[in-house]
């Protein structure tokens, strides 16, 4: 993963910026809303990902327009029709509506494709752990042993393969399905013989004695603070817009998109501004690295 | 005062009702002692460890009392057991319980309902004392063996016991991370006082710092001394523990050596220079040569070079290697040097992306597939578990041949004819490991190929387990073996070849090899080097010392 200044917020942080973002992200149609989160997400992931981002963006792109050309075929509603096929009609609103659900989809895969490399299952399990202390200690468990049973079995295939008990010489299916079956209960008898041992370490480490408390890596600092009362303060705004219609969109059957003048411009600010603090945080970042290299 | 007191203590395990897997133990434990429990598999050492502690003691018919500071241990609360008795066991992989190195380090602490302040303080303190810092935030899954038991010591640790009770905790890592980790508990114990009682095969590296040592035997106490005069001691009984015994104290009375019996390196060369103050006369153990050129070899490699991914290092890198036949060729050298990968480059699991293998003169990609492991070439892995998949031993053997009188001439020769009806996951590492040789000489290989066939076994095992190799050299099977077992390699292996930096730099005789190195060598090599040339084993010091004294009475 990249260096990303904002995963290294306090995951609570973390979580409120996307519970926002995604929560909007479905809520609002508003064209232009979308697009200005589209480009926020966008950038966010291009800047976790890197090159390797650019790849998935552009992916986005032919999903986009087969979804918003679909719509019109699975909903006729509407009042300009373009034209007609096997007597349906193929109406102007639908593709648009078409052109927002495009744009909310692309917008929930890319926020979410950068939720997991921002929201890491360990940091996960810390925000919950203080609320569900057994739960999340049984996901950390778990997200241990897949990794430790797939190294066992490759571990084991290798074995059985240089005592001559490998699948190499075997051809029909019915033998290795056998092997693999083979495999499948050496791991399971050799995973049960470790959870003794587990248990074993755990209870004599104190498991069971009291009401478990969860250790926090993470610390809330100033800046988490600072930050959560301006992202706090922001969906506020964006709330009281949305509220008093500032954010309206309608597509079926007729068009009806408020605008986005005066005041209400005040609304879009607030969503934007909020959307960026991610990018700001990582901009903000090279920049200052970029200053105070400068001055060595 | 004393820390632990165990009276009259005997036990029984359900499924055994005739055999007292404890009997009769008394014993007292002083406040910051450091206590060696030492004694052969099975003979009760984990039984009674695990006694020290209410929760980890196994169900059974027991009589007799513990005391914990002068308390009934089951009197004790669970509470302030589990942060006052630390207990590390043998496996580190399955003793740590969650994914994150903080996270491991805090568990424990989390059990026990500390604050944060409390926990943020002890973890960062624990990762700073054990030099963790640089790996605080990893994932478990990347730790080697030597870090992930360091962990566990740390994480016990981090609760601030008074007792650290260790059973066998080095028996899976290679030397180096075993010296390491058994210098920290040493550290731990002087620095901090802690009550150390250690059960360990690898006496060498603890034996002088120990405060006592106590030997078991079939669930008695037989001895109960200071390491340095339990030698004595067994050595007088003729009892089979004394193999186990550091090499100076071996040496020392076989030789009947008179005064102190030394136990480190240090006291052992002064001994050795009290005792010949002139050059003697006879100071070199006589080795032949090895040919370089070798007839018909049973295995050659030629320039393997191989990577495991495009991006990166080469692992192997022009590993050139000929084995003789009917030999026993050891490869020893560093941690992830890529020895055990070219065992795995001759079995097929690894492809060179250059190089030849040859098999009895035949490229290894032209045998058809299966072919190679009928009757060839066999392979006994490192974890001697992963390759079990029965609920019985002679399923497991019945799994590779039907032929009755086949596998009962080879339980024979691996001795684990009174093991056939077992669960092979009940037996000691030392029977796994011969149950898996068993296993494996079913195909009937004419090279054997061993991958640290001695992790985790004790000294007598390892004795048995030489003798079964010399077996199989004397039908005509050729061996190769990977270890960091300088010690039983020196003294079993016909050829020595030293792997590093991705190839084969030397081979030799063990006695030309070790005796020619001055830090990898083994203990009776660096203990005698300064008067007698080539003597690599306890075996050949002492002859040398016999001979020359014998000479000048």
């Amino acid at each position: 993963m990249k260096d990303d200044a904002f995963s290294k917020l306090h995951p609570a942080v973390n979580l409120l910026f996307f519970i926002g973002a995604i929560c909007f992200g479905v809520l609002l149609q508003h064209p232009v809303y979308l697009l200005a989160g589209i480009f926020a997400s966008g950038v966010y992931y291009f800047f976790l990902n890197g090159r390797k981002g650019v790849k998935t963006i552009l992916l986005m792109i032919p999903l986009f327009i087969f979804i918003t050309l679909f719509n019109p075929i699975v909903n006729t509603r509407g009042v300009t029709v373009l034209f007609t096929y096997f007597d349906r009609p193929y109406t102007l609103e639908a593709l648009i509506y078409g052109v927002a659900v495009a744009a909310t989809f692309v917008l929930m895969i890319l926020w979410f494709g950068c939720y997991g490399k921002v929201l890491t299952g360990d940091k996960f399990t810390c925000l919950f752990g203080n609320l569900a202390p057994s739960l999340s200690l049984l996901l950390v468990m778990v997200f241990r042993m897949i990794p430790n049973l797939l190294q066992k079995a490759k571990q084991i295939i290798g074995v059985r393969s240089s005592i001559g008990k490998g699948t190499a010489g075997k051809s029909s299916i019915k033998d290795k399905l056998g092997s693999g079956m083979t495999v499948i209960g050496v791991l399971t008898s050799w995973a049960l013989e470790g959870s003794i041992t587990t248990s074993d370490s755990m209870r004599s480490r104190g498991y069971g004695t009291t009401k478990r408390t969860s250790f926090m890596v993470y610390r809330m600092t100033k800046t988490d603070w600072i930050l959560s009362f301006i992202m706090l303060l922001l969906l506020g705004v964006v709330i009281f817009f949305a509220a008093n219609g500032g954010m309206n969109a309608e597509f079926l059957p007729e068009r009806n998109i408020t605008p986005i003048k005066g005041f209400n411009i005040l609304g879009f600010i607030a969503y934007f501004g909020y959307l960026m603090i991610p990018t700001i945080l990582n901009v903000k970042e090279v920049i200052q690295w970029n200053i105070s290299e400068s001055k060595i | 005062m004393e820390h632990f007191r165990i009276e009259n203590l005997s036990f029984y395990y359900p499924t055994s009702k005739d055999k007292k897997s404890l009997d009769n133990v008394s014993l007292r434990i002083e406040k910051g002692e450091y206590i060696v429990l030492c004694g052969k598999s099975g003979s009760g050492k984990t039984t009674l460890l695990r006694h020290l502690k209410t929760v980890l003691t196994p169900h059974g018919k027991r009589t007799g009392e513990i005391f914990f500071n002068g308390v009934a241990l089951n009197d004790v609360d669970n509470r302030e057991q589990s942060s006052k008795i630390g207990y590390v066991m043998q496996n580190p992989d399955d003793q740590i319980v969650t994914d994150k190195v903080w996270h491991e380090l805090a568990f424990g602490l989390e059990s026990l309902g500390c604050d944060q302040k409390t926990m943020r303080s002890r973890v960062a303190e624990m990762a700073c004392y054990f030099g963790i810092q640089d790996w605080f935030h990893r994932d478990v899954a990347v730790l080697s063996g030597g870090q992930k038991q360091l962990l566990n010591l740390a994480s016990i640790m981090a609760m601030q016991p008074e007792v650290l009770i260790l059973d066998e905790p080095t028996s899976q890592l290679d030397p180096i991370a075993a010296s390491d980790f058994l210098n920290t508990v040493r550290k731990i114990n002087t620095e901090l006082g802690t009550t150390v009682i250690i059960t360990e095969h690898r006496l060498e590296d603890i034996f002088p710092y120990a405060d006592r040592a106590i030997v078991m035997d079939s669930g008695k106490i037989i001895a109960d001394d200071t390491p340095r005069n339990i030698g004595k001691l067994l050595f007088e009984q003729n009892n089979p523990m004394f193999t186990a015994m550091p090499t100076p104290v071996r040496v020392f009375y076989n030789a009947d050596g008179d005064g102190d019996c030394p136990l480190t390196v240090r006291e052992g060369r002064a001994w050795l220079n009290k005792e010949f103050e002139i050059i003697p006369q006879i100071a070199k153990i006589l080795c032949k040569n090895i040919d370089d050129d070798i007839e018909n070899p049973a295995l050659s490699l030629k320039e393997l070079w191989f990577r495991y991914e495009k991006d990166t290092p080469d692992i192997l890198r022009g590993v050139s290697l000929e084995i003789p036949m009917g030999s026993i060729t050891a490869i020893v050298g560093g941690n992830g040097a890529g020895k055990s990968t070219t065992l795995k480059a001759i079995c097929g699991i690894c492809k060179p992306y250059r190089g030849r293998i040859k098999v009895f003169g035949k490229p290894v990609n032209k045998f058809k597939s299966g072919e190679l492991f009928k009757n060839c070439v066999s392979m006994l892995p490192q974890d001697p578990k992963s390759l079990f998949v029965k609920n019985k031993v002679i399923d497991e053997l019945a799994e590779m041949t039907k032929d009755k009188n086949k596998i009962n001439e080879v339980a024979e020769t691996c001795q684990i004819t009174e093991l056939m009806n077992n669960h092979p996951y009940d037996l000691s590492g030392g029977e796994q490991q011969r149950v898996a040789l068993a296993k494996v000489l079913l195909t009937e290989p004419k090279i054997l190929l061993l991958d640290e066939p001695t992790k985790g076994m004790d000294s007598f095992f390892k004795e048995t387990f030489a003798g079964i190799l010399n077996t199989l050299k004397s039908q005509g099977i050729t061996i190769l073996m990977v270890s960091h077992d300088v010690e039983f390699c020196a003294k079993h292996a016909d050829r020595v070849s030293m792997f590093f930096d991705g190839q084969i730099l030397t081979t030799e005789t063990p006695q030309k090899f070790f005796g020619g190195n001055s830090f990898y060598t083994t203990t009776a090599n660096r203990m005698s080097k300064h008067v007698f040339k080539n003597a690599v084993t306890a075996e050949n010091v002492v002859e040398l010392y016999k001979k020359n004294k014998g000479g000048t009475q």
